[in-house]
């Protein structure tokens, strides 16, 4: 058994600085750090990260890949050039990935309340609302690591893909903001929450009526009248739309930056409620 | 510091869950510099005494000072100058030891630090495991770390909820130690909570004995022993004893039964039990426990109850260790 010791003796001159102002960028740094290294010393999170929107690109997309241009042309109005369907669903793909990444930090968030860990960061001068944004910006973080990898599999899968750098920036800034306001939701959803189902029950919730309800998977043009008017507001269309005019038709245009204006939008309202939401609800434990 | 020399002063502090009273007007000051103790069974409101004052749990009534900052106006400022050690040991287990220590300067917003948490590591020994995950550390490595996070940002008073719950009889003596000489060296006032009798009565300078979320008894531990100028006796037969019999023993002043077991107040049980033995002669004593003036007796002497029977079922924390142990792999 170890024992104290006793020949060290702390200097009383070590007093922390207290100026009375009591910051959150040093408890929101330190926060979303914890995320991230947790995440990445966690290489089964990151495993299911990467495979749920691959599966989606090659069995979903393997459904339609051997249609011939001509045939995907009555369905898809326009096929794109390359390699038909793949080129048209992959950046679908990557915008209704960002759907489910708010279940990580929505399951850490759960996890810190369970084992107590909520209350040794709120029993420090941090507010709920900065445990809140630093959980959700872990999350879409989190969510980022699977667009290297997606491009890079359409790419094995012989995809040509289009655009210029200022293109896929916006692209990419298009899914930070998706994958933020939605994380932003699904944590404002769970806040109260101590259960372990509830990110799972709130993923099927959020992700299945709105991965469809959108022009992710296919042109909105065959869709019944009502599920025109979701995919009108869905955020997942608007990345989606962003992201096949650059990478699928290699036009960046100025839709493209009223889906992006609509898209930040989207992150801040999402940021703002659920802020307000989170330092009310947010549960210790 | 407020200058009456308190560190923690309440008056009339309160806290509803519902309908259910847990912390019902609690008066409450503690000199800057003392351990005080909060003793009584699970379920008595000594946590939620605490998480009142560190700010986790909302204040239904009354109001509550903390290192001189009203805990309800200006929470923050109280959370920069506590510290708190949990019952259950609550740590980041898949972070090392200095990770543990860097994230707690973040939160508590320290910029000059790592030379403070070098030294506190060497305090407690830690120094070599440092780079190690704390989820490969002991339980009582454990604890300590908990205690340097709990010190790192120079609180003025630490509050520790059962500190040494669950732990082994030789890490309980080490924990002892190390909460005197953390209270000595560093001048922190401590408020501890606990439902073992020898702990308060060995650490605290002044003892709150709390049941249903009052006050019963407040005190050095010496003058609530002085309160009770009795000893109890406890004891078992294996026939059927009737409470007139026990009464009509000269020295008893009062008979309670609770369960299976006799309690019997007596004025001196060096008097009383050869006359108890030849009583009971032919009753078959299976059990029998003298309890001298202890703060046990001071709880007996005013509940009516011993503390690890009074309320709810005493939960078993080596068990609850075992499954987040588990949970957490």
């Amino acid at each position: 058994m170890s024992t104290v010791n006793r020949s060290v003796s702390l200097p009383a001159s070590l007093v922390p600085r207290h100026d009375g102002r009591v910051g959150q960028f040093s408890q929101f740094s330190g926060l979303y750090a914890r995320e991230l290294l947790r995440t990445f010393r966690n290489p089964f999170v990151i495993v299911i990260t990467l495979v749920q929107p691959f599966m989606w690109l090659a069995f979903f997309g393997g459904i339609f890949s051997t249609l011939s241009t001509s045939e995907l042309d009555s369905f898809l109005l326009h096929a794109p050039p390359g390699t038909g369907y793949l080129a048209f669903l992959l950046p679908g793909v990557l915008s209704t990935g960002m759907l489910s990444i708010g279940m990580f930090g929505a399951m850490s968030t759960i996890q810190d309340k369970r084992f107590g860990f909520m209350k040794r960061i709120l029993i420090t001068p941090t507010s709920k609302a900065t445990v809140y944004l630093a959980k959700a910006l872990g999350s879409a973080t989190r969510g980022l690591v699977q667009i290297p990898v997606m491009v890079a599999a359409a790419f094995a899968f012989g995809v040509h893909l289009q655009g210029s750098a200022l293109g896929w920036a916006a692209c990419l800034l298009g899914l930070v903001l998706l994958g933020f306001g939605f994380s932003a939701l699904f944590l404002a959803i769970t806040a109260s929450s101590t259960d372990w189902q509830t990110p799972g029950v709130v993923s099927n919730f959020i992700t299945m009526p709105l991965m469809f309800a959108s022009g992710a998977m296919f042109p909105t043009t065959i869709y019944p009248g009502w599920m025109k008017a979701i995919a009108e507001v869905n955020p997942v269309g608007y990345s989606a739309d962003l992201a096949r005019s650059v990478m699928t038709y290699g036009q960046f245009t100025g839709s493209c930056l009223t889906d992006l204006g609509y898209l930040a939008l989207f992150a801040a309202v999402m940021m703002g409620v659920g802020t307000a939401l989170a330092s009310k609800y947010l549960k210790v434990e | 510091m407020t200058a009456d020399g308190l560190a923690i002063s309440a008056k009339g502090l309160t806290k509803h869950y519902g309908k259910l009273v847990a912390v019902d007007h609690v008066d409450l000051a503690v000199p800057r510099g003392t351990i005080f103790g909060l003793l009584g069974p699970n379920g008595a409101g000594k946590t939620t005494i605490i998480k009142m004052l560190t700010g986790l749990s909302d204040i239904t009534d009354g109001t509550a000072t903390v290192a001189g900052f009203d805990v309800a106006r200006d929470p923050m400022h109280v959370k920069q100058r506590v510290g708190w050690v949990a019952a259950e040991v609550i740590l980041d287990d898949d972070l090392s030891g200095w990770e543990n220590l860097w994230l707690q300067a973040k939160l508590q917003h320290l910029t000059e630090w790592k030379e403070r948490a070098l030294q506190l590591l060497a305090y407690f020994e830690l120094t070599d495991r440092r780079k190690d995950k704390v989820g490969t550390y002991s339980t009582g490595m454990r604890k300590k770390m908990e205690i340097a996070l709990a010190l790192l940002h120079q609180p003025e008073v630490i509050f520790m909820d059962e500190p040494t719950i669950g732990l082994d009889a030789n890490v309980r003596r080490m924990l002892w130690e190390l909460i005197t000489g953390v209270n000595r060296q560093f001048g922190v006032t401590v408020l501890l909570t606990s439902h073992y009798i020898e702990e308060a009565d060995f650490l605290c300078d002044h003892v709150a004995i709390i049941d249903h979320g009052k006050f019963v008894a407040v005190g050095t531990p010496s003058e609530l022993k002085a309160r009770v100028r009795a000893d109890y006796v406890e004891l078992e037969t294996s026939e059927a004893v009737t409470p007139a019999k026990l009464e009509a023993i000269a020295g008893v002043t009062s008979v309670r039964q609770q369960g299976s077991t006799w309690v019997l107040r007596v004025s001196s049980a060096e008097e009383v039990l050869p006359r108890l033995f030849h009583t009971l002669a032919t009753d078959g004593i299976r059990r029998i426990n003298v309890e001298k003036p202890s703060l046990e007796s001071v709880f007996i002497d005013i509940t009516g109850k011993k503390i690890d029977q009074a309320g709810p079922d005493v939960q078993d924390y080596r068990k609850f260790y075992a499954s987040v142990r588990r949970a957490r792999q």
